[in-house]
């Protein structure tokens, strides 16, 4: 009885989270009180600015995903391997900056674009997200668990780090590497602030400022929007979530 | 004689490897150092004497006065208090409904343990999606319920894939012994299971404060502006407002201010996690 009692809430919660996204497409099926697919018809006809700014997306958060796993597993490794006075200071400090809002970081990333005269442009959006410190935390937390022979048999053979690293290292974290990646890319997917801030120019800017301009666009084009815009999500959750839980292993910060 | 001189030279070549072993993973760190240094070490620094002078072009000292200003702002405290009412009311909520969820995914029924990967499905969903979908539920809301909910709904799934996490790796034989000195469920996860994973408990409740302060998101798509009923009104519109005038005085004081409030929080909480540990 106890049994059935706990499955029928889970049940429901699980639907309850999972309602949201029904909601959103079954609203962007609607037009005028009938189901058609007119509402995409007219976002993939009427409104050319629909491509760039999803291509704007899909180029950054693909982009610095990218660039930031060559930098966060190299830096994780290292501080796990590195011996050096300051280096549990250095982590503690990686630990701030992680927790640190947005709204604490933005105003020196802006500084610091405006210094390297990358302001408005694609490469300022980009820069200081592959520096986030979170993906060199999970990482750490999972390097902590991995075979130290293979590493040794790895240094046996080569001297190159980068081969190390690529032979001995990467295979090793996969499931932690793919766990990371579907955060970093969901993140990067959902920025707003950035753009909001960083960018002038509307060619360069993200699908999430078109759909917060809700003076700008119709109702049908923001909701069949908002759909196509939860699809990458939605495909690359489908292929990786199973690395989700094992990957994410952030219970203690030591 | 020359067995011995051998291996001295062995061992001078393997120290001297190990060395230059080190130094390459010093050297590991380096490029994410060198990008933290750029765009947040060293301009932080600015920020900080930004928030000391009067203005961009004068560049007066001025003491602490910019933070005695901010510290008095009508809208910063009300900011500060809208904050502090989220962390205070939601957190509390969104781990007791954690702590339930996965402690019947781990102990009632197992076979739908599967479904928690699910749970973390709103934090990953692009938030500019999940707002239209709010905004029909809760027409014309000018309440703080829909962002409360919002937090509520994003950030459950991580609390529960850790909390799981932690409950299962519990030892079966804990369990054993408790139930033949004749507990009850609710004093077995009392006085067993909740406090074996109190570390995990207490990191969630970090988290889940730290991402309190970057729902503006949700909140800015929500109200869609700048300019939010007052009870929403947090410490990140403060800034955003700030940023659009680019009042660099405000902002940096805020920024520093904001900083040293999460600063404290990290700090007694990893303080206390290492005191549990040992």
């Amino acid at each position: 009885m106890k049994k059935v009692i706990n499955a029928v809430i889970i049940t429901i919660l699980t639907v309850l989270f999972i309602f949201p996204v029904a909601a959103a497409i079954i609203n962007s099926l609607q037009f005028g009180g009938t189901i058609t697919l007119n509402n995409y018809m007219e976002l993939f006809f009427d409104c050319f600015i629909f491509y760039p700014m999803f291509w704007n997306s899909l180029f950054y958060a693909v982009v610095i995903t990218l660039l930031q796993l060559i930098v966060i597993i190299p830096c994780a490794f290292g501080f796990i391997q590195a011996k050096f006075r300051g280096r549990d200071t250095l982590y503690v400090f990686y630990i701030m900056l992680m927790m640190m809002p947005l709204q604490v970081t933005i105003l020196p990333n802006f500084i610091g674009l405006r210094d390297l005269g990358i302001l408005y442009t694609r490469l300022g959006i980009i820069l200081p997200m592959i520096f986030a410190p979170f993906g060199v935390i999970v990482m750490h937390q999972y390097m902590k668990s991995i075979d130290d022979s293979i590493i040794e048999a790895a240094r046996m053979d080569t001297s190159s780090m980068v081969q190390i690293i690529l032979t001995a290292v990467v295979p090793q974290l996969r499931v932690c590497i793919f766990a990371v990646a579907l955060f970093v890319f969901a993140e990067c997917w959902n920025m707003v602030e950035q753009p909001l801030l960083f960018l002038r120019d509307n060619k360069l800017k993200t699908l999430t400022i078109m759909i917060s301009q809700t003076d700008t666009f119709n109702t049908a084009i923001l909701s069949s929007a908002a759909v196509i815009f939860m699809i990458p999500i939605l495909l690359v959750y489908l292929f990786f979530h199973e690395y989700l839980e094992k990957g994410l292993t952030l219970k203690d910060l030591s | 004689m020359k067995n011995h001189s051998i291996l001295r030279k062995q061992e001078h070549k393997r120290t001297r490897h190990k060395l230059k072993w080190n130094t390459k993973c010093k050297l590991c760190i380096g490029l994410s150092m060198i990008g933290t240094l750029i765009f947040f070490v060293i301009p932080y620094i600015r920020v900080l004497y930004y928030s000391l002078i009067d203005n961009q072009f004068r560049r007066n000292f001025v003491g602490i006065s910019n933070y005695i200003d901010t510290l008095s702002n009508k809208y910063f405290l009300l900011a500060l208090k809208n904050s502090l009412l989220l962390i205070i009311i939601c957190v509390p909520v969104l781990i007791l409904l954690a702590l339930f969820i996965s402690l019947a995914l781990a102990y009632g029924i197992k076979r739908l343990r599967a479904t928690r990967v699910a749970f973390i499905l709103p934090m990953l969903l692009p938030t500019a999606s999940i707002v239209l979908v709010w905004r029909m539920l809760f027409q014309n809301n000018e309440t703080v319920l829909p962002i409360y909910l919002l937090f509520i709904w994003k950030n459950i799934g991580i609390c529960i894939i850790l909390l799981t996490a932690a409950f299962t790796s519990i030892e079966q034989e804990m369990f054993e012994a408790a139930s033949l000195e004749g507990t009850n469920t609710y004093q077995l996860h009392r006085y067993i299971t909740v406090p074996l994973i109190a570390p995990t408990i207490l990191f969630t409740i970090l988290l889940s404060i730290v991402n309190s302060f970057k729902v503006f998101k949700e909140s800015y798509l929500y109200y869609g502006g700048n300019y939010p009923p007052e009870n929403s009104y947090t410490l990140q519109y403060y800034m955003n407002n700030n940023f659009l005038k680019l009042d660099y005085q405000a902002l940096a004081t805020g920024a520093i201010l904001t900083s040293l409030l999460i600063f404290i929080i990290v700090l007694g909480g990893l303080v206390l996690q290492r005191r549990y540990y040992k």
